[in-house]
């Protein structure tokens, strides 16, 4: 189709963070690594999408910038760890993130454990952390939008002492009470899940379990997320 | 006899530090204790309101340095709330979207006595440190040691800083993270 360019905006235009290194050209967004105000910074840049009309597009931007803000300040406010938002160009739509270093994503960390012939069971405690932290954002109403195992850092992880974990990428996250939108959450991380890692069906119900025994409100999502298995992430089947 | 001069371990007097967003800017601040002149301060900063300044409410060089960034920007977009850099600068501290009640609890007060002065230049504009030092009746410290001057329960009271937001990271974070946020909640 013309001008489905699939979101790339046209030519790249070059980054306003002097320096800065392109780490990701998504759909969505542009993903910059660069030094800010002294500090190993990246910038997320959300572009204009030509196939959209200009200004539902800048609207819908706008949005999806304000939401990602807003999704880490409630995180943070309830003390799930996500990167500190520095700074908000609301002119261009870009967001200067904290730079989580010396991190490696969960899915490195399952992928090496399975790698190096350990079993899955020396991730249990791991799942338990993810289930307890996924139970709190619900509780704080952030919908996450795209968990993945890339979408989780540990940082500081060492042989006997666990690290921290931290969440990523809010960019499609929001604010949402309903059972539905957090079940359709855990649904995306399950197939996710799944199918980045080979034969982790009993690590991924251990993960569920914590998640259900760390939030009260936990019963009504899953049993939305047993709904959505049944018939996919959409809602309806139309379009 | 000689003279000794021991420069103190960490930092400078004062910290220049650059806007990498606006290259030709540059920011830079001053630390002061034992202030004796804050009312006249005050009075300087309302009469030249471009003057400089005057936050003794920060936890770390970071948070002012944030907020000189996102006023610079702010009014190069021509989008500022109040009618100059600097009174923007502190609008820019305050985690809520009421500027007078930003200039209420991060302007100066009389009875303070540190005061950080925050200067926005131009980089290639020789700073000279005297046209600051002249008006402040106080002992210039080192910039960076601001942490030992700042009022860590009146800061967490100010942001609103929650017990479990401690556990995933500092004050800083705290304080720089709501300043970024306050358009959107």
């Amino acid at each position: 189709m013309a001008g489905m360019d699939g979101g790339s905006g046209g030519a790249v235009a070059p980054p306003s963070l002097p320096g800065a290194q392109l780490l990701k050209q998504g759909a969505e967004a542009r993903v910059y690594r660069g030094r800010f105000l002294g500090k190993s910074t990246i910038v997320k840049e959300r572009f204009p999408k030509r196939y959209r009309h200009p200004v539902l597009d800048e609207k819908l931007t706008k949005r999806r910038t304000a939401q990602e803000v807003r999704s880490i300040l409630r995180c943070r406010k309830a003390g799930i760890s996500a990167p500190v938002v520095y700074f908000v160009d609301y002119t261009t739509n870009c967001i200067f993130l904290e730079e989580i270093t010396d991190s490696i994503t969960i899915r490195e960390h399952i992928t090496s454990t399975q790698a190096s012939g350990r079993s899955t069971e020396t991730l249990y405690g791991l799942a338990d952390r993810i289930g307890q932290i996924l139970a709190k954002m619900h509780d704080e109403d952030v919908v996450h939008g795209d968990l993945t195992t890339s979408n989780m850092l540990l940082v500081g992880e060492e042989d006997g002492k666990p690290g921290k974990l931290v969440l990523i990428d809010f960019g499609l996250s929001y604010i949402s009470a309903l059972p539905e939108d957090k079940g359709v959450d855990m649904y995306v991380l399950e197939k996710a899940f799944l199918s980045t890692h080979p034969n982790t069906e009993a690590l991924f119900q251990r993960l569920l379990k914590s998640y259900i025994a760390a939030s009260k409100k936990a019963p009504a999502v899953i049993k939305k997320l047993d709904e959505v298995r049944l018939r996919g992430r959409k809602r309806s089947m139309v379009g | 006899g000689p003279l000794f001069f021991f420069l103190p371990q960490a930092g400078q007097m004062q910290l220049t530090q650059d806007l990498e967003l606006f290259p030709d800017q540059s920011v830079t601040q001053l630390l002061f204790r034992d202030v004796k002149n804050c009312a006249e301060l005050r009075k300087m900063l309302k009469v030249y309101l471009s003057l400089f300044p005057l936050l003794p409410k920060v936890v770390d060089l970071f948070q002012t340095l944030v907020a000189a960034n996102k006023a610079v920007h702010l009014q190069k977009v021509g989008k500022m709330k109040t009618r100059s850099l600097y009174s923007e600068i502190i609008f820019s501290l305050s985690p809520t979207n009421n500027i007078s009640e930003a200039f209420r609890r991060f302007g100066v007060s009389d009875s303070d006595s540190a005061v950080l002065v925050v200067l926005v230049h131009n980089k290639e504009d020789i700073f000279n440190k005297d046209d600051v030092t002249s008006k402040v009746d106080g002992q210039q410290i080192p910039a960076d040691q601001i942490s030992t001057l700042s009022d860590m329960a009146k800061i967490k009271k100010l942001y609103k800083v929650t017990p479990q937001e401690e556990k995933c990271g500092t004050v800083l974070d705290a304080a720089v993270l709501r300043m970024a946020a306050k358009e959107v909640v």
